[in-house]
């Protein structure tokens, strides 16, 4: 008795090892990488919803790896020197694509756009396909795009400056609104994202530099410039002493420990998607030289090395689809990069979100600023000389124009040992350097 | 047997070699010198060389000693260090020791103090962070005992002290286990013939843990010393989950030149950095703690 009991264990054993992958597992796995969707939840969701769909529809499974900066370059370097890859498509900035173009890392995605394009059912915004081209290459097919917004709550309104509207918020609405809010309640509730994996050096390259000064590079040491670190000092004082381990601002909305948080809109869409009718979304704020935002633009390429390039062709034709991308709207938040899905009215807190980004988009003061291109196998040195310089000011207090000087100086020496331009909206030099 | 011990002319011939040791070590060096000699040269390799070019360079050490978090790293992971050792083997010492005395219910005890041993370090950084949060356990507590009436914010860089406070809270809290188990079987290898002999010249308690036993675990200490400490210098997961990088220590510097100013040269300047660091201070246990043959043996 016992011993056929124990041969039916085994043989159902051997029947789980044996016939069940083979059963389940698709006939083509391609492997896609990217350094977007990195929270977990993000993850989660590109995994078991995005691509699920795209196996579902045409059998080839997806082996989807996301990575930070570091290891996800320089898997894709490494691949290349190699000559002999495992990746078929890549996902990420547009910012990181040169590095890419010049170590000869990726295909020209020219003939995939036209093949896309001819399908009839999707174009592309013309801006999002002029950047994509560098180096005598079409570097990417156009993903995605985002941005960065406030999301507060509700209740946090009522000690928004009197006779100001919110959707035309200047930094000075920002500060006297975090000044009022813990004058009533004793308590800061302004957030940023600051801690570890956080975007906060975004907000201050991207965001505040150019509002203030007009520049992200050009005006670094500019009297405009330590007014701007004067006025961020004030802000530090009315955000949460917490905000340093803030990777992304969604929990602490959630949880309440913040009321007025800044971020990407990807990684407050999780509190929106929860709670849709707790909060609200405004355009980031203006300054003295206006409104300035980061636009996001990811892209989608094919490394020269990948062992399936037409199934990793036929993954790309399911990403930028029209309904896929209103899929990834909905799903994280990251928004369309063709018209067809962009006419597409979102729902629930998405709606909040996408009004907001549209609101910011068509400010008569918006001034587009975009990640610096052309800084090689540096780019990762450029936003943690913003970050620096505001933990030596805001933290430890240092004085605001010897911490500028000595990171000017590694300013010019990076963009100098890379020959690299200016970015929006600083003018096109070569070598960008500080004033 | 007599003939046996007196024909030393045998003897002086030489043995065959015999294999089976070094057939035996053979995987454990294979391992070691796949995983940790190999990557060990090519990172002080990689901290040594110019990446385009293969040239002998300081430039690197250059950069990372140059940098902001650089002397603040190697402060807050010396003083992590100063603070937590000592207080998870005092605190580890007293539980061994109590688990020793084999009172009933000692297994249990043991058990329980050992649990923290599976959690990795991250686990540990996020549970005392949803103790120490804003809206955590502690100030919730705090709140409804009628303590206070606002929550206090623990974690912030206004006071970096509370922040070091909390990872050495979370340090001896995950990491006292490993030394206990370690106390644990040095005490019980020491033969209770000593302590009891001790007490019969009258030793009392406090003299006999002072000359008797404390000498005797002497081997164990210093393992348990050795570990830790290196292991304090690797900290990395509990730092960056409770004060991000307010409180930067050397392993979580060495990480973030890797991931996000992408530099793997300067990274390895860290990784070298901790290495000569541990190696060091190995040595100065080992020197310190040297158990002299004739103590043991007396």
């Amino acid at each position: 008795m016992i011993r056929w009991r124990l041969v039916a264990v085994l043989l159902g054993l051997v029947l789980v090892v044996t016939v069940g992958p083979t059963q389940s597992a698709p006939a083509v796995e391609i492997t896609f990488t990217s350094n977007q969707f990195t929270p977990v939840e993000e993850a989660a969701w590109a995994r078991n919803t995005l691509l699920a769909r795209f196996t579902q529809e045409t059998g080839i499974g997806v082996r989807f790896v996301t990575e930070a900066e570091g290891p996800y370059v320089d898997r894709l370097l490494a691949e290349a020197r190699a000559g002999r890859g495992t990746i078929d498509v890549t996902g990420t900035l547009h910012g990181l694509f040169p590095e890419l173009v010049a170590q000869n890392v990726i295909r020209d995605m020219a003939s995939t756009q036209q093949q896309l394009v001819g399908r009839r059912d999707r174009t592309f915004y013309r801006d999002l396909v002029e950047v994509s081209k560098m180096g005598g290459i079409q570097a990417f097919v156009p993903w995605m795009q985002a941005t960065y917004v406030i999301v507060a709550h509700r209740q946090a309104m009522r000690y928004f400056p009197a006779g100001r509207n919110p959707n035309l918020m200047t930094y000075e609405d920002l500060l006297e609104w975090g000044e009022n809010i813990r004058q009533a309640t004793g308590q800061r509730r302004l957030g940023f994202p600051a801690g570890p994996g956080g975007l906060y050096h975004r907000f201050l390259h991207g965001f505040a530099y150019p509002s203030f000064t007009g520049s992200q590079v050009k005006g670094f040491k500019s009297p405009e410039a330590v007014e701007m670190w004067r006025y961020l000092r004030r802000l530090w004082g009315v955000s949460h002493p917490s905000s340093f381990t803030y990777q992304s601002m969604h929990e602490p909305l959630l949880l309440g420990e913040v009321w007025v948080g800044w971020d990407h809109v990807a990684r407050v869409t999780p509190a929106l998607r929860e709670r849709p009718n707790d909060f609200v979304a405004f355009p980031s704020p203006a300054g003295p030289k206006g409104r300035s935002f980061l636009v996001v633009v990811v892209g989608l390429a094919i490394p020269r090395t990948a062992p399936n390039p037409d199934a990793a062709a036929r993954l790309i034709e399911y990403l930028t689809r029209p309904a896929t991308q209103v899929l990834t709207l909905q799903g994280v938040g990251f928004f369309p990069v063709s018209p067809q899905a962009g006419n597409v009215v979102p729902t629930g807190g998405l709606r909040v979100i996408a009004d907001a980004v549209n609101a910011q988009g068509d400010a008569p003061d918006a001034r587009t600023a975009l990640l610096p291109i052309g800084l090689g196998a540096r780019t990762g040195e450029f936003a943690p000389i913003y970050s620096d310089a505001f933990r030596a000011i805001a933290i430890e207090g240092r004085r605001i124009e010897d911490v500028l000087a000595a990171q000017a100086r590694r300013l010019e020496e990076l963009f100098r040992a890379q020959n690299a331009p200016c970015a929006p909206p600083d003018p096109p030099i070569r070598p960008c350097r500080p004033d | 047997m007599a003939v046996a011990e007196i024909a030393p002319p045998r003897a002086r011939r030489r043995a065959p070699l015999n294999w089976t040791p070094y057939l035996l070590v053979l995987p454990t060096m294979a391992y070691l010198g796949l995983f940790f000699v190999y990557p060990m040269v090519q990172a002080i390799g990689l901290s040594l060389t110019e990446p385009q070019t293969g040239t002998f360079t300081l430039s690197h050490f250059q950069r990372m000693s140059g940098d902001l978090y650089f002397r603040q790293a190697i402060r807050y992971s010396l003083l992590i260090t100063a603070l937590a050792v000592p207080l998870q083997v005092i605190l580890a010492l007293a539980i061994a020791m109590l688990v020793n005395t084999r009172f009933h219910g000692h297994s249990l005890l043991l058990y329980v103090a050992a649990i923290p041993l599976a959690i990795s370090d991250l686990a540990a950084g996020l549970i005392w962070l949803s103790i120490f949060t804003e809206r955590g356990y502690l100030n919730a507590f705090l709140g409804a005992a009628g303590l206070t009436a606002q929550p206090i914010t623990f974690l912030t860089y206004e006071h970096p002290e509370w922040l070091v406070g909390a990872i050495v809270l979370t340090e001896v809290w995950r990491a006292t286990a490993i030394v206990m188990i370690i106390l644990v079987a040095g005490l019980q290898l020491i033969p209770k013939d000593y302590v009891e002999t001790a007490q019969v010249f009258g030793a009392g308690r406090w003299q006999t843990l002072r000359h008797v036993l404390l000498p005797l675990l002497r081997p164990s200490l210093q393992t348990a010393l050795i570990i830790r400490t290196i292991l304090a210098f690797q900290l990395f997961g509990t730092v960056i989950i409770l004060a991000g990088r307010l409180v930067p220590v050397l392993a979580g510097e060495s990480y973030f030149w890797y991931t996000l100013y992408r530099s793997p040269n300067v990274a390895s300047a860290y990784a070298t950095l901790i290495l000569a660091l541990s190696a060091v201070i190995t040595w100065a246990y080992l020197r310190l703690l040297r158990v002299k043959e004739a103590e043991v043996r007396a």
